[in-house]
């Protein structure tokens, strides 16, 4: 869909609300870096990041940097550190769920943009506006128990996305995230 | 063995003013007490241009000079200020050690011996090294005279007979009897009893004792003068100087008055950690882990250590670290002496890697984590880690590899279909649940509300039993609520309460 997965030097946007799959398209964003080798960062502003579930998703623990910032201010200046790094393949933003001002996604989209770092920030609901390159909206379609007794199978999600600023937008398509016991 | 000596001729006043550079051109004194029956053990030149002079009490010092600011002597600083006299050397030379500590006039004098034996190929001449010594000692706040010469002793000397107007001498081999021929005896070292004995001879200078047959002279004042002719010619046998020993580098200070307040100890510690800095980047060494002592108001002491991800050498990330650490745990008593210390750490390069994408090069890494823990936390910062536990919301966090320690080997296949992930919620979110036949049927929380559509579970999960505080027994559930969100919840039975642990997405 996105025909060649999230830009470098761009802010690009997951939003969807629980249980939409976002997590989860985050983690395989991270494994894919990490499988080329490249050091990423995830900045857990919401500190909802479960190492087991991104080891299971095949993400290279040692090759990604985890922050767990307390506030909302220090999750933005910790990404904004990152980006100066210069060096990070990735860096995703997982702030908590407060209001962000608009001049703070201004502000990391031009830091983003001086690197080679792609950025990517996981919300409920579109936050970043224009500044985002890249927006990708996410929903729960459904929920699949099988067997007796019944276990979690899978989740089917719908990807729709809704801005590319290099590319045709308005697409969607269906996902199938199964359980690590299914997997 | 040619040899240079670097030379400080008044320590006191070199080390207060390494630590106060605020005093230069002031008129000040260091005194051996505060009270105004303190004596005054060191002056500035200014002090002692207005009439002030060494040996005399404070209350008759500031008769002569109203203005003049008084400190009292610190051995701590004294201290220092010789460690950094030595590190400057081993700046330019892999062997240094420092000079037996003088008596009489020469009391106040901080030497090294530094190993000069064919440095002309690193720093052109001999003049060369010698300027770099003064210059690197400049650096470390410490004004330094040097002389190179073919042996200790005569080194030694001549950076004693420099001038103020020049920081530098050096005597080429074989020129070390003229050189010395012509200054008084008194610069030999001599202790009180043969000076007064030379002195009655008519010996005033090192020509007039190299003059005297050496047999006589034995047979009148003993075999010792025959080592300080040796001395005097220059030809005395010099053991080999040691190479650089490791070790941590410490800085230490004595304070004129307890300190309660963390913003006044923090302006001294700041000043201190900016020395231990330029210490450290002298031995081509960045700041590893800190190590903080306080010494409290009556007796007590405070020894902390204060980890640092990675080894830097910037002042505002590492100052930044120390006020966090005293802010969690202020000291517990007013604070009358500081020490700080580091055993520093080699500044890593990076080798770029043909096969591997290159990541962010190890002292920017290594800036960004020190940053990056000062703005989030010690704890806060790191790899993540899977530890060997069976509750579900377990996790590790690891210091975060700076090198390539990273895995070389090939990287495991990406697993074959796409992985449901859990958000975890910490702490987990109190949830209300009705049971229908022992399985929720309806849950209330801030996270998932309404009708449970479907229900997976329980499994329970028990451990920790050996210890009550860490005693846990849960029943987990997968469910999805009406309002779509697949959650995990659980019943803790060690606590009796229903939890939202984590949710599915």
């Amino acid at each position: 869909m996105l025909g060649g997965g999230v830009p470098r030097g761009r802010l690009s946007e997951l939003a969807g609300p629980l249980s939409s799959g976002r997590t989860s398209l985050a983690l395989s964003l991270l494994a894919g870096a990490t499988r080329r080798g490249e050091i990423v960062a995830v900045v857990d502003g919401a500190d909802a990041f479960d190492p087991a579930s991104a080891q299971a998703a095949g993400v290279q623990l040692d090759h990604l940097l985890w922050v767990r910032p307390p506030r909302v201010r220090e999750a933005l200046r910790s990404s904004e550190r990152l980006l100066e790094a210069h060096g990070f393949a990735l860096v995703l933003l997982d702030p908590p769920d407060e209001p962000i001002a608009p001049a703070a996604w201004q502000r990391l989209a031009r830091a983003a943009s001086a690197t080679g770092t792609a950025l990517v920030t996981l919300s409920t609901r579109r936050v970043a506006g224009t500044c985002a390159d890249l927006a990708i909206e996410l929903k729960p379609t459904r929920a699949h128990f099988t067997g007796t007794p019944a276990l979690l199978e899978e989740l089917e999600i719908e990807v729709a996305l809704m801005r590319h600023r290099s590319g045709p937008v308005a697409r969607s398509t269906a996902l199938r995230l199964h359980t690590h016991r299914a997997a | 063995m040619r040899t240079a000596c670097l030379r400080v001729a008044e320590l006191p006043l070199a080390a207060q003013l390494r630590a106060r550079p605020e005093l230069r051109g002031s008129p000040w004194a260091v005194v051996s007490d505060p009270g105004p029956r303190g004596e005054l053990v060191a002056v500035s030149p200014e002090a002692a241009r207005r009439g002030v002079r060494r040996l005399t009490s404070l209350a008759h010092a500031r008769a002569v000079c109203p203005q003049l600011v008084a400190h009292t002597a610190s051995p701590a600083l004294d201290r220092a200020a010789r460690a950094a006299l030595l590190d400057a050397a081993l700046a330019c030379s892999p062997r240094a050690a420092p000079a037996p500590r003088a008596s009489g006039v020469y009391a106040a004098e901080a030497a090294v011996f530094v190993d000069a034996s064919g440095v002309s190929s690193l720093f052109q001449s001999e003049r060369g090294f010698a300027t770099a010594l003064v210059a690197r000692a400049g650096k470390l706040g410490l004004p330094a005279t040097v002389a190179i010469a073919s042996s200790r002793s005569v080194a030694h000397i001549a950076a004693r007979s420099l001038t103020n107007a020049e920081d530098c001498r050096v005597l080429p081999a074989g020129t070390e009897s003229a050189f010395l021929s012509r200054l008084p005896i008194d610069i030999l070292d001599v202790d009180d009893a043969v000076a007064e004995k030379l002195t009655r001879f008519g010996v005033r200078n090192v020509g007039d004792l190299l003059a005297l047959p050496r047999r006589a002279l034995a047979r009148r004042l003993g075999p010792d003068v025959l080592r300080l002719v040796a001395r005097a010619n220059g030809q005395e046998g010099d053991p080999p100087l040691p190479a650089a020993a490791g070790g941590p580098l410490s800085e230490a200070q004595d304070l004129e008055f307890p300190m309660d307040r963390l913003e006044p100890l923090t302006f001294v510690l700041q000043g201190m950690l900016s020395r231990l800095l330029e210490r450290l980047e002298a031995r081509q060494r960045a700041c590893a882990d800190l190590l903080l002592d306080l010494h409290l108001e009556g007796g007590g002491r405070d020894a902390r250590r204060i980890g640092v991800a990675a080894a830097s050498l910037d002042l505002r990330v590492l100052m930044r670290l120390v006020g966090h650490a005293l802010e969690a745990r202020p000291p517990r008593a007013p604070v009358v002496g500081v020490a700080l210390a580091s055993e520093g750490r080699a500044v890593e390069r990076d080798q770029l890697d043909l096969f591997r994408p290159a990541g962010p090069a190890p002292t920017a890494l290594g800036e960004t984590l020190a940053a990056l823990q000062v703005l989030c936390g010690n704890d806060r910062v790191g790899a993540p880690g899977v530890p060997d536990d069976h509750r579900p919301d377990a996790f590790a966090m690891r210091p975060f590899p700076l090198r390539k320690q990273r895995a070389l080997d090939p990287m495991p296949p990406p697993p074959a279909r796409s992985c449901l992930a859990v958000r975890s919620l910490r702490p987990p979110v109190s949830a209300q649940v009705w049971l229908h036949r022992g399985l929720p049927e309806r849950i209330r929380s801030a996270v998932a509300n309404g009708q449970v559509v479907h229900v997976a579970g329980p499994w329970r999960i028990t451990g920790g039993w050996w210890a009550p505080e860490q005693r846990f027994a849960y029943d987990h559930f997968d469910v999805q609520t009406s309002d779509g969100i697949v959650s995990r919840l659980r019943l803790d039975h060690v606590r009796k309460r229903w939890q939202i642990d984590a949710v599915y997405d």
